[in-house]
This record gives C-alpha cells, structure tokens and sequence, in this order.
C-alpha cells in the first residue's frame, strides 16, 4: 500500500508544479519577451508583476465561455482537453530524479512519442469544428506540420536508443553519466529541438496560428477557459519539450553534487524553456512549403544519416 | 518645372483632323481639350506610337463644371473628364480632357489602352454617376453599393445636416448588410474548375495583416491565390468633398490625414499646387525647413512601414526597436510643430512659425542615433535568412508592369527604375541638396525593403545637410497671399491692413485657374489637382494618391503566390488605407 | 489486471459499435482513435508493450489523423449524413450483421473449448521484437518494406500536384 500512497503523492505533486510552472511561464515569457524587445512587460501588479498570472488566470476564468453557434458543439469541447492530457501523461514518464520517477517504462520513449502524436487531434479537431475557414487553414497546416515532424523527431531519438540499448529514459539518464549524448548525438539533438519546436508549434514555426496571416489559426473561435487550455497546453508542451531535451541529451538530473539533482533537473529545463522564448523574440517564420521541404528534404536525410553513422560506429567499437 | 510642348505640335500634325482646344494652366502641363469620341485613339498614339513615348497613366479623373464661372476659352462641358500621361523619357507630363453634356453622361472607356484607368474611371462613376462604355465591371468603388446619388456632384450634400435626420430601421440594416456578401459570380469569378473548387476566403476588413480597413475576397485553390478581388472605401472620408466647402487654409490640417503616416509631406503637396496656383515664391529658409521636415517624416514613415513588414512575416521584435527610433524622429516634430502625427504645420507661403531655440541639439541627437540601429536593422532583419526567403522572389513585377499599373516612388524604383521627382523635377529647393536615389533590380518584396532601408540613410544626408545650412531670414512669404499674413507692416499701411484682415477672417482668395504639381511624397507621387473658381476655396479638389495605384495592382502580382505571400507582398507595399480611399 | 482488461474491452466493444453507427464521418473517425486506444491497452495488459506504445504512434497517432485529415478536407455536409443514415436501414446491415455473428459464435466456441488453458502473459521486450523480426521473420519484413516502397511510390505519382495557376512569368516561358 505504501508504494501505491507514494506513487500518488509523486503524482499530485508533478501534476501541481508542472501546472504552476506553465502558469508561470506566461508571467516569465511576457517578461523575457519584453527584455530583449526594449519594453517593461507586465511589472504592475504583485512584486516584478509577478500576480499577472493570478491576474491572468482570474481573467480567463471569468471570461464569457462562448461556443458560436456553427460549431460542432461537442467536438469543440473535447478539444482543447486533449492536448492538455496528451502533455500530462508524457510528464508521468520524466524521470525527475532516481526517486522522483512515476513509472520508468521500459518503452518510455515510445510512450512519449505515442502521446505528442495524439496531441496533434486537440489541433486538428479544434480547428475543425470551429467550422471557420481560417481555422480549418490552420488546421490542415498543423496536421500536415505535426505529422511530418513527428517523423523526425523519432528518428532523431534512434540514435540515442541504439547507444543505450533501451527505451527506457531512467536507462537513458544512467547511461549519460560518462558524456552527455549531446556530444555523441549532436545532430539528433538539433532534429530534436527543431522537431519539439514544431510539434509545440511555437514561433518560428507558429504556422497554425500565424496571427499575421491566420489570425491565430485552429483557435480562432476559442475563447474563455478552453482558449486557456490551448494556452496552457502549449506552455506544458514547452516544458514537456524542454524536460525531454534535458532528459534525453544532458543528462537529466545528473550535475555536480553542490546542488539536489531535483534542482538540476529544473534549472536546466529551464534554460531551454528561455531558449524557446529567444526564439520567439528573434526568428520570422518561414512559409508553409519552405517548412515543409525543410523537413522533409534536410531533416529526414539528416536524421537518416545520424541513424546510419551511429550505428556503424557502434558496430565498430564493439 | 518645364513641361515639353512639343507634344502639342506632334498631335496636331497626327490628328489632324480633329480639333484640340488649348488650355493654360498654372502648372505649366500642356493641356488639350481632345472630342470625347477619339479620347481613346489618341491615348493609344501617345502611350504606343509617339517618339519618347507616355507610358503612364498617372492620374485619371472628373470634373463636374456645372456651377464654374471662370471657363474662358474652355469648350462647353457639364462634366470633364481629364487624363495625366506621365512620359519618363520626356521627362514631361500631358493632361487631356473630354467635354462631356448631360446630367448622366457617357464617356468611353480607356481601359482598352491603360489597365489601371479601370479603377479611376470606377471613382469617376462612383463620385460623378458618369458611365464608361466598354469598361469591364463598372461598379461603385469607394461609396458603399446601397449608397443613393453621386457625392462629388454639385447638388449632393455636404454636410449630415443637409440630408435630413438619420435613420437606421431594422430591415436598412439588415438589406446594407447583405451587399457585404460576396458572390463570385458578380465580379466574374468561377467557382470551380473541372479539377478543383475554389475557396473564397475573406479578408479583412478587420484583419491584422492588411494593416488597416481593407478587404480582400481571395480566390483560394488550397492556399495558392488565384485571384483577388479588393473591396476598399472603408476608410473614405470624402476628402475631395470637405474640400470644396473648406477654405484654400482650413483645408490644410486635412491633408495630414491623407497619407496619416507622413504628416507634413501631405501638406507639401498641397502647398506646391496651391503656391503654383497663387504665384507665391517662397523665401529660402521656409524650404529648407520644408525639406527637413519632410525628410524625418519619411524616415519616420519608413521606421513603422519596417517594423509592421517584419512583423508581417512573423519577426515580432523590429518593431519595438523601430517604435523606439520613431519616438526618437517624433520628438523632433513635437518640439518643433506642437504635434506628433498630424502636425499641419506648414502655411501656405512658408510654415507656421520658425524653428524652436535648439533645435539643432535634436537633431544631431538623431543623426547621432540612427546609423548604428539602421546598421542592426540590416543584420536582424534584411539579412536574416527566414526573412530573404519569404522575401526573395516574392510579389515580383518588373519596370514595365509598373508603369502599366501606375506604381510610383520606392515600388518603382525597387524595379530599377532611377525615378524620384525630387532628383528629376525638383521642387521645393530639392535640387540643393546631395543625395543618392537608391534602386533594386527584381521588383520583388526584398528589393522593395532595400530601397527603403538605403532611403532612410539618404534622408539622413539631406537632414544633416539642413542642420549644416541652414539659411537666415524669414519663414514666411511677404507675399499677400500668405496665410496667415505677416503682421510686422500690418499696421502701417491701409493695403496690408485689408489684406490681413481678409486673409485672416475668411482666407486668401486664390486666382481662378488650375494646377496640379507633381510631388514625390513618401509612398509615391501625389498630386493635389487644385481648380479654383477665384473664390476662398478649391472649386474642386482632385486627390492623386500613390497608395490608390499600388492597391489595384494587388491582385496582378499576387496571383499564384500563397496567403503568406500575400502577407509580406501587401506588407513590402507600403500602402496606408487613408491614402488608397481619401 | 484483469478488471482492466474487461473494461478496456468494453470500450472497444462499444466505440466500434460507435464507429458504424455514427452519421457524421468525423465523430465515426473519433470513435475509431478510441477503439484502437483501447486495444492498445489491451495489448500492453497482455505484455506486448512495445506494439501497444506501436499502436498508439502508427494507427491512432498517424494513420487515423491523416483519416480525419481527408474527412475534413471533403466538407461533407448534412447531405452526406442523410446518405449515411440510409446505409443504415435493415438492409443494409443484416448481411454484416449475421456475418459478424457467425464469428462471435466461433470465438464462443473456441473460448469454451480451450478455456482452461491460460492466456500467455509474459511480457515481451522491444529487443526480443526487434531479434524476431529481424531474425526468422525477415522476409516478411522485407516484404513489408517493398509493399510499402510501391505505395510511397504511388502516392506521389497521385499525389504530384500538377499547378494550374502558374505564375505569369512561367506562363511566358511555357508559350
């Protein structure tokens, strides 16, 4: 029974800090945002305007939930609890540290996959019954986009597989202690990273939302709590993104032993978190063909490549 | 400015069984009064067959002469319909006008030689009710469609109180509505082929990325364009029609509002037709401040147009920085106008006040400041390489597709075309100064950013040149028509006493006659075609904006481009809806 | 365990019957994602993890996206819907029907005759997949690998877009 009661404590306490951690991340966004663009961002309200968030959240809380009358009602819904769910299940996998680790699957990697490939219906059905046409171009962006990149994002990760002998991630952090497998896989973690990018949709590769173009794409009609889940959603994806990448290419919660390695885990998590931000603050975004061939015609034969190099050299030292 | 007349004889000789009118106008553009039936056959000798050659139709539009006094020597006309060619070659403009009787008159249509008369002979119908024989869709184009009578007639109302009380009963609104709907079928749209359906996706008038109350119906086959149907007018505020009850000074503060992104240029260009109307020379110093003026607008206007164009194609933070520069080229105009966007500084003879005490501070501060951002600008923007490839190759049209549609100002030139009237007709002491007309080469959406990216360093030479020289004496012409008048002799003699007083209570009173003086402005050539009747105000106010030309040519170059492309090729325009719908 | 097991199968169970039933394609298409969760789940209790975590990527993740891709992009409208409840008249389905019938009997039969032997729950390992695949399956396997080399390359003989709305410079070069 005390395996069961600490598996739920370790549970609850991932699901609330993640949460907090995306809530938070608006407040940090807007404010790094701000920083490199010359402006103050949100400073008002709380000490650093860090109650924005509870501001914020109060706000969207409130907010008139309006569902517009062309929609497909239930579909609409469902939708944005999709992608809320698809990102808090991949976070069960994480192995914070040796102990703060749900389940340490023996095909974690896989798990996660399967879960970023089913957050693409949250986009997919969202634009879909809002029964807009913005939406549905946005929509047939994602699918393509999110489909696409899901390709290289798990061939990327082979590499890495094969070097470990395991899908497992707890294996992989393990087998990170001598070198971190960004060194050895430096390339499957550029197809990564840009893959992640991709799969959060964030800019530069915003392309279903395209405020400029699409007016925010597949959640055009969203509004009130369920524009919140989107919203939320797409901040866990960075962390749940940037967390993989950690996990997967520097060595999870490994670091010198000044600091826990719970502590570790996050500062470099969030390191990446504020990579995402710069992003943001610095690329335009390409077009819809240019990403595409860019995944296809580069990436694919690249990742292609590392699988290949990985492998012989493998053989090689054995 | 010297127009070439011997285009004059060439018709003559040419045509010469017709019989032309001359007509003098203060500008100094020959002008001839054609017979409406060969308007189209002499426009085609003129833009095809005649030596050094008028390729351009820079102007088209009407007259209503029913209420006009002073026509000497002018053929009978209940309305007019007048055409400016523009020849570069020559370096020279013409101006033809066809007589026209009838209270619905009938003139044809030229759109057979000139593709862009399409949308000016559209305003002329919309603004006059007069019809085109043989145009390809005559339909209102700034006015909303239920909209009853013609606005720029004499007998239309001006003001709300003379057209009775408002009303909007229920069934109005909902039968105004319904014009907003598109139906392909009436703009000769098919809505499928054999292979695939169309989608006609609208957008705007409220739409981020067309920068302004603009709508665009686009034809989809997936999300390549196949056409294009712009709706515009949203913004129209009948300029042309406040005009005509304004006073030649009370309408001044109005011109900011054209082009609301270039302030005082806007005023220049009204100035330089009003002043050729009226003979007013200028004094020295009052150009200078002109010119400087003007120059900071434009890289004021350029910092914003940089700023929303990166945004446009997804870079969010130029235009936080640009904003930042902005603000820097606005404490200029605030310190030494009073105002920021709208300042209507400028008078009629001179400006309205000299410059402030340190005003040479300011502006060194700002020469100081620009280079280095510009020098980031071009490293974080122009040679990104996300942005040359949405840039590059995007929204291309070539010398002689633009001068077809009508394009001008850093749109041409981004073509390769060295075009800039305040190198080629220098006006406003222009020709004073050292600077260099940056071109591209391939007209598309990049070299478009080139050229304004080299303008701003260009008019930061001019302005520097301005705080280095600038000439004593007064901002304002002793000439009586200056408004307001200078006061020093006021009371001294009883002549001036009376012209103070006139031109102070009701205005100056401009001699009858005609003039429209071609200014480069920011965004192109504009040109306030002014007709005074020799009273207190414009008997009619024609408007040439460069933003009206670039719109209609949209839908040509962006066929076959994608919905991004679109964004960045409306963004590399350049364009201000004010400007497009007056 | 096997309290999950009847649970999940239930689930399958009714989200297929969902699948026929449903008029509107896409709701039918939703149902399906989680018929094949469900198996999926079934799949990982039986211990075959690795082609639960497969199911999840290959069927539910992309195949049946890019399903609901081309669903969406047919706009099919309320007409479609009523053609679908017409399939679903007794005619229609009784054929299906007593065919489906007569595989429920024959599982019947085989779960009573070999009931008492037990359902081998041992779990298998993506190495061990990986071994069987590439070891005495691997004809198959490259038999897979060729099916689906023609299908990519069918795919892009149908699917080479051939533009019609050229830009005018090509239509210049083209004449």
């Amino acid at each position: 029974m005390n395996e069961v009661v600490r598996a739920v404590i370790i549970a609850l306490g991932i699901l609330i800090v993640m949460m907090t951690i995306a809530a938070s991340l608006i407040w940090v966004e807007r404010r790094a945002l701000a920083l490199w663009q010359d402006r103050y961002g949100p400073n008002r309200v709380g000490p650093f305007g860090l109650a924005q968030v509870l501001a914020d959240m109060v706000k969207i809380f409130f907010k008139e939930d309006w569902i517009p009358k062309f929609a497909d009602r239930k579909v609409f819904v469902v939708a944005p609890t999709i992608i809320i769910m698809t990102v808090l299940m991949s976070f069960a996998i994480i192995p914070y540290t040796r102990e703060i680790t749900l389940v340490d699957l023996n095909i974690g990697l896989l798990f996660f996959l399967g879960m970023s490939s089913l957050g693409v219906y949250s986009v997919v059905l969202g634009g879909w019954a809002s029964n807009n046409k913005y939406s549905l171009l946005g929509t047939l962006r994602a699918a393509a986009q999110m489909v696409s990149y899901e390709v290289f994002m798990g061939l990327s990760l082979m590499g890495i597989v094969m070097i470990t002998g395991s899908f497992s991630l707890v294996d992989i952090v393990e087998a990170q202690r001598k070198v971190w497998f960004f060194i050895p896989q430096i390339i499957g973690f550029f197809i990564f990273t840009v893959a992640g990018i991709a799969e959060t949709h964030r800019l530069p590769f915003d392309l279903p939302e395209a405020e400029s173009e699409l007016i925010s794409g597949f959640h055009s009609e969203y509004s009130g709590m369920k524009f919140g889940m989107f919203f939320v959603g797409e901040y866990l994806g960075i962390t749940l993104i940037s967390g993989m990448i950690v996990t997967l290419f520097f060595g999870g919660w490994l670091g010198p032993a000044f600091l826990p390695p719970v502590v570790w885990f996050l500062l470099k998590t969030f390191v990446f978190i504020l990579f995402f931000v710069l992003l943001r603050a610095s690329l335009p975004r390409p077009r819809y063909d240019q990403l595409m061939s860019y995944g296809w015609k580069f990436l694919l034969p690249l990742s292609l490549l590392n699988l290949i190099v990985t492998g012989a050299v493998l053989l090689f030292m054995k | 400015m010297k127009h070439d007349f011997t285009v004059v004889e060439e018709l003559k000789t040419k045509f010469s069984a017709l019989e032309f009118v001359e007509q003098t106008t203060s500008d100094g553009v020959p002008t001839l009064w054609v017979p409406k039936e060969s308007i189209v056959e002499v426009l085609g000798y003129l833009k095809n067959e005649v030596l050094k050659p008028y390729r351009m139709l820079y102007d088209l539009g009407a007259i209503d002469e029913r209420e006009r006094k002073h026509r000497e020597g002018q053929p009978i006309s209940d309305f007019t319909v007048f055409y400016l060619l523009m020849s570069f070659e020559r370096n020279s403009d013409i101006r033809l006008k066809i007589a026209l009787k009838g209270e619905y008159p009938t003139a044809p249509s030229v759109t057979r030689v000139f593709q862009n008369a399409n949308w000016y002979e559209r305003e002329a119908y919309d603004m006059f009710g007069i019809k085109f024989d043989g145009h390809p869709l005559l339909r209102r184009i700034l006015m909303p469609l239920w909209w009853e009578g013609h606005p720029l007639r004499k007998e239309h109302p001006a003001r709300a109180t003379e057209m009775g009380p408002f009303q909007m009963p229920e069934d109005k609104s909902i039968e105004e509505q319904e014009v907003y709907e598109f139906k392909p079928e009436h703009w000769g749209l098919k809505k499928s082929t054999e292979t695939t359906d169309f989608m006609f996706l609208n957008l705007g008038p409220q739409h981020p990325g067309t920068h302004g109350v603009l709508r665009l119906v686009l034809q989809l086959d997936g999300e390549i364009i196949v056409d294009i149907v712009p709706d515009i007018g949203f913004h129209h505020r009948g300029q042309e029609k406040i005009a005509e009850r304004q006073s030649w000074h009370t309408y001044l503060p109005y011109t900011d509002r054209v082009d609301y992104l270039a302030g005082v240029v806007n005023n220049l260009a009204y100035l330089m037709s009003l002043e050729v109307l009226g003979g007013i020379e200028i004094p020295e110093r009052a150009k200078v401040i002109r010119v400087m003026l003007c120059e900071v607008f434009r890289i004021y206007n350029h910092l914003v147009w940089l700023g929303t164009f990166a945004q446009d194609v997804g870079q969010l933070s130029p235009v936080f920085y640009t904003f930042t520069d902005r603000e820097k080229a606005l404490s200029i105009i605030e310190a030494v106008t009073g105002f920021r966007m709208h300042p209507g500084w400028f008078r009629i003879g001179g400006t309205a006040a000299d410059l402030p005490k340190g005003w040479e501070t300011l502006v060194r501060n700002f020469l100081d400041w620009m280079p280095p951002r510009l020098k980031e600008y071009d490293k974080m923007v122009m040679g990104n390489r996300i942005f040359k490839a949405r840039t590059v190759g995007v929204g291309l049209f070539n010398v002689e597709e633009a001068i077809e549609w009508g394009i001008t100002g850093p749109n041409l030139r981004a073509c390769g075309l060295e075009w800039d009237l305040r190198k080629r007709r220098p006006f406003s002491g222009y020709d004073q100064f050292e600077f260099d007309i940056p071109i591209g080469q391939n007209g598309d959406c990049y070299d478009r950013a080139v050229v304004r990216m080299e303008e701003m360093r260009q008019s930061l030479r001019i302005i520097e040149q301005c705080l280095k020289n600038m000439p004593e004496g007064p901002y304002k012409s002793s000439n009586p028509l200056t408004t307001p008048p200078i006061k020093d002799r006021t009371m001294m003699d009883i002549e001036t006493l009376i012209n103070h007083f006139l031109n102070v209570s009701w205005g100056p009173v401009m001699p009858p006659g005609e003039s429209g003086v071609a200014v480069e402005t920011i965004k192109g050539i504009t040109s306030y075609y002014l007709i005074s009747d020799g009273s207190t105000g414009a008997y009619r106010n024609h408007i040439r904006t460069p933003s009206f030309a670039h719109m209609q040519m949209v839908p040509f170059m962006s066929r076959s481009y994608t919905i991004a492309d679109l964004m960045a090729i409306l963004g590399s325009l350049d364009f201000v809806l004010a400007d497009v719908d007056r | 365990m096997t309290i999950v097991f009847y649970i999940a199968a239930l689930v399958a169970v009714i989200s297929t019957a969902m699948v026929i039933t449903r008029l509107n394609a896409v709701h039918a298409l939703l149902y399906m994602v989680v018929s094949l969760l469900s198996v999926a789940v079934i799949f990982f209790i039986l211990g075959a993890a690795f082609v639960a975590a497969l199911e999840v990527i290959v069927y539910a993740g992309a195949i049946m996206v890019l399903f609901v891709f081309v669903v969406m992009m047919l706009n099919l409208g309320p007409a479609s819907a009523e053609q679908e409840s017409r399939w679903l008249s007794p005619a229609g389905w009784i054929g299906p029907g007593i065919l489906s019938a007569i595989l429920i009997i024959e599982l019947v039969y085989i779960l009573f005759t070999n009931a008492r032997q037990d359902i081998l729950t041992q779990s298998v390992a993506p190495r061990q997949v990986g071994i069987a695949l590439y070891g005495p399956y691997i004809l198959g396997v490259e038999l897979a690998a060729i099916l689906l080399m023609a299908g990519i390359v069918g795919a892009y003989h149908l699917g080479r877009y051939k533009n019609v709305f050229l830009h005018r410079y090509l239509h210049k070069e083209l004449q």
